[in-house]
């Protein structure tokens, strides 16, 4: 089955190690026909889409669990939210076969609205379309290895902003690629476009709402694969 | 606005999931559904104090009220303290990002002296006038109780409340009392006043102690009508009839002990002459095994974990342990929940259960030889003999196990190099064993870890009168033990003498180590438990700064007559029976277990105690 959950705010400081052992917990709980794995220990037969870094909250993240009966997506719904505690509900429960391509496998996007306010966030939320219009963005990407130089524009695939003038505050949207050779952070995203724009508004916490593979070229929910 | 700003905190800490809450199985009340708001503050990080049974039982018996909350307070690690007073940021609860200051109650729990310090750091974060008589109906009422709370003296400043023994019905009849005098609009010094009149309740403004020109305590008198001049500890009779939590906040961060602890027995009457808990804690009580069955499976299910331990001060000792632990073996299988046993008493029974455990789990086997030869053994009480040891490590060779542990404490009364070398003795022929098992049984990888502990004597104990080991004793015997101890297939460990020698001033000190402990909190004493954080040259420096001199509280020898700063309590163990029990160390005589045979120690005065026995 796919779970699919928040990593709701008060709960975004989880790391990837806390977060596994408290769904195996919640899965050990629910009195769902969970897989174990074989061998001397066995553990829980569970992969995350992908991991979330630990102070950034998300909207609609992926957990695949093996399971070894038949079951309902509705009694999945309501045995998980029975034991995770609200800041890590289950919205959407999709039951799927092997065939079902692995999740981390099939993650090509994801999406996160990037707010900000205060000066100059009019100017960077009407600097997008030349930004776009570019050939190339090089920025510096850094790993925890080395620092090089890349272009970023072919891995940007949408950037819309949504400007409230009353408030001087706007939401972007970006949807970035997010494959293991080319993963496009938003904060780097940002950073690019600001000073593209010439402008340093404020910006706000960055959240993931969307997880996404690709179906004819086009983007899809990994869930909805 | 606290509440964000707490969060923006968190963005800055080491651990954020340290102060998060929110976990499964916290209980959230409507603080306007409740009279009283009771915050139970455990004076360490949340890792450990999340670790500790005693606080979750509470927790759970004090939400079980319709009309009392419970919230959970830990000492913030240094970094968020720091970071909180820079930001103007009060000590808060978990569950609901309450001030602790806003509460009706503070419980705090005393496990180990050297968390004296943080509980003057935690009163001060929380913004409460760190003194008894400077706090109004505006501060919390501050109850502290736990294990040092045996000898209340050293914390009698700064605590306005201390509850003596067992806390199930306690914390419940305090929650009364301060309920009822909020209620009726009494004045604060009248609630003290009631308070003390409940059992196990001692209120040390109402006491005054006076001191001899050599420092030893002179009297010790309530100072009202109607104080009790004893305080006599508060003891559940019937454990199966106690509250016992039937579902556990599982943290999201690993915590120390990360599993469901199952309490099978309180007490113990093994008799060992060292130990305060094996004391304080009598008389044995056991739960039923219908009772433990039906907690785990209920924690089970409540709470995901993957392993059970049973806990208690002896489990082996547990009447009906091989039956219950075949049973929960048998009913968790499925569920491949691992089950942690006590190392020894390896019966014939218990021994196929531990086999089994092991098909799920290894775990390494510990044994508590405490000291290295027999007649230091007899001198300590410690019924537990060479034989035991290598007969029980012989099995488990041969079972397929290659790590044993083994704790030794050193600076026993009575101790000479003899029973020094008797631990590395003791060590040589474990490895000795493991290399005379048949290759094709035994385990590749041969790990024994030893460790050695510095003896400090406590309250309550046949040894409260003997002086400890001094720093430069302490410190000579190691050396010699490291010498000594370079064996092959041996890792040895030791503890630092300079934490032990502090301990020892607590465990055994007056209200005159009250000024002690304030002036070290001033001069930024602070998590003295952890290596990384203490610093022993801030403490002789308040020693100096009052006047004190250690060595009086830990390295001096007291005479039978001299009145004891705990005198005053009621322990259930007789200070008649101690000092019967100290001549007979003097003497190398072992005393039985009390299950063969009462000894007199006290506790038959205890209605519903030692029942059947």
């Amino acid at each position: 089955m796919i779970l699919q959950f928040q990593k709701g705010d008060i709960v975004r400081h989880l790391g990837l190690l806390d977060l596994q052992r408290t769904m195996q917990r919640a899965l050990r709980r629910s009195g769902l026909p969970i897989a174990y794995s074989k061998g001397f220990s066995p553990h829980i037969v569970m992969s995350f889409a992908s991991a979330l870094s630990s102070g950034i909250p998300g909207d609609a993240e992926l957990l695949d669990v093996g399971l070894t009966d038949e079951t309902t997506e509705e009694a999945c719904l309501t045995a998980m939210n029975r034991v995770l505690p609200p800041s890590l509900a289950v919205s959407r429960v999709r039951l799927v076969d092997d065939r079902y391509p692995k999740l981390d496998a099939a993650l090509q996007q994801a999406q996160y609205p990037l707010p900000l306010r205060g000066g100059g966030t009019k100017a960077v939320a009407g600097a997008i379309d030349g930004f776009l219009a570019q050939q190339e963005i090089m920025a510096l990407r850094k790993t925890k290895k080395s620092e090089t130089m890349v272009n970023i524009r072919p891995m940007i695939h949408e950037l819309t902003a949504a400007y409230d003038e009353t408030q001087d505050c706007a939401v972007l949207t970006a949807r970035v690629s997010f494959v293991e050779a080319a993963t496009l952070k938003p904060e780097l995203l940002m950073e690019s476009l600001c000073a593209f724009a010439g402008a340093q508004p404020e910006r706000c916490e960055i959240r993931r709402t969307a997880l996404l593979g690709l179906v004819d070229g086009k983007p899809v929910p990994l869930i909805d694969l | 606005m606290l509440k964000e700003k707490i969060d923006g905190l968190l963005d800055r800490v080491q651990k954020p999931a340290r102060y998060m809450g929110g976990e499964m199985n916290c209980v959230l009340k409507d603080p306007d559904s409740v009279a009283i708001r009771y915050a139970f503050a455990f004076p360490d990080v949340y890792e450990v104090g999340m670790s500790h049974l005693g606080s979750r039982i509470l927790y759970d018996i004090i939400n079980k009220r319709e009309d009392a909350l419970c919230e959970r307070v830990f000492m913030p690690w240094v970094d968020m303290a720091d970071l909180m007073r820079a930001e103007d940021v009060p000590l808060f609860s978990l569950e609901t990002r309450t001030p602790v200051g806003d509460f009706d109650m503070l419980g705090i729990t005393l496990q180990y002296e050297m968390s004296y310090t943080n509980i003057l750091e935690i009163l001060d974060l929380a913004r409460i006038p760190m003194h008894s008589e400077d706090r109004t109906w505006d501060h919390p009422i501050v109850i502290a109780g736990g294990p040092c709370a045996f000898n209340p003296e050293p914390l009698h400043h700064f605590i306005d409340a201390f509850s003596i023994g067992d806390g199930e019905i306690s914390t419940l009849e305090t929650i009364d009392v301060v309920k009822a005098c909020k209620a009726e609009g009494v004045s604060r010094q009248e609630c003290l006043r009631r308070l003390s009149k409940l059992r196990g309740v001692y209120v040390p403004s109402l006491y005054e102690a006076t001191y001899h020109e050599d420092g030893t305590l002179a009297s010790f008198e309530p100072t009202e009508e109607g104080v009790p001049r004893t305080v006599v500890k508060n003891m559940v009779a019937d454990l199966d009839k106690a509250e016992y939590p039937e579902s556990i906040i599982v943290p999201f961060m690993e915590i120390v002990h990360d599993r469901i602890n199952i309490e099978v027995l309180r007490g113990c009457t093994r008799g060992c002459r060292f130990c305060q808990a094996g004391m304080i804690y009598r008389p044995v009580r056991e739960r039923s095994v219908e009772h433990l069955l039906d907690l785990a499976q209920k924690l089970v299910d409540e709470t995901g974990y993957e392993e059970i331990t049973l806990s208690s001060l002896s489990t082996g000792d547990y009447t009906c342990l091989p039956q219950l632990a075949h049973e929960l073996m048998e009913k968790f299988a499925e569920k491949r929940i691992a089950l942690s046993l006590p190392s020894l008493r390896l019966d014939s029974q218990l021994k196929e259960t531990l086999e089994e455990t092991q098909k799920v789990r290894k775990t390494s086997l510990t044994y508590a030889m405490e000291a290295g030869t027999q007649r230091l053994r007899d001198v300590i009480n410690k019924g537990i003999t060479e034989e035991d040891l290598i007969s029980s490590v012989t099995d488990a060779f041969a079972g397929g196990w290659s790590s044993v542990k083994l704790y030794f404490m050193f600076g026993l009364p009575t101790e000479t190099t003899e029973d020094l070398d008797g631990i590395a003795d003791l060590a040589g022929k474990v490895v000795r064993q493991y290399f005379a098992t048949p290759k094709h049984l035994r385990a590749k990888g041969l790990r024994v870890n030893c460790s050695a502990s510095c003896f400090v004597p406590k309250p309550f104990t046949p040894f409260q009168w003997e002086p400890q080991d001094t720093i430069e004793q302490f410190t000579e015997k190691q050396k010699h033990l490291c010498q000594i101890m370079r064996i092959k297939g041996v890792e040895f460990n030791w503890h630092e003498p300079h934490v032990s020698f502090l301990e020892a001033c607590f465990a055994r000190g007056d209200r005159k180590m009250a000024d002690v402990l304030e002036a070290a909190w001033r001069l930024g004493c602070r998590f003295d438990g952890w290596s990384d954080q203490f610093s022993f040259e801030k403490w002789m420096q308040a020693f100096e700064q009052c006047g004190v001199d250690p060595a009086f509280y830990a390295n001096r020898r007291r005479e039978k007559d001299e009145l004891l700063p705990w005198a005053f309590i009621d322990a259930g163990v007789t200070q008649a029976y101690l000092w019967r029990e100290r001549e007979r160390a003097m003497q190398a005589q072992v005393t039985p277990d009390c299950r063969k045979g009462c000894q007199g120690c006290g506790l038959k005065r205890f209605e519903g105690a030692c029942e059947g026995r």
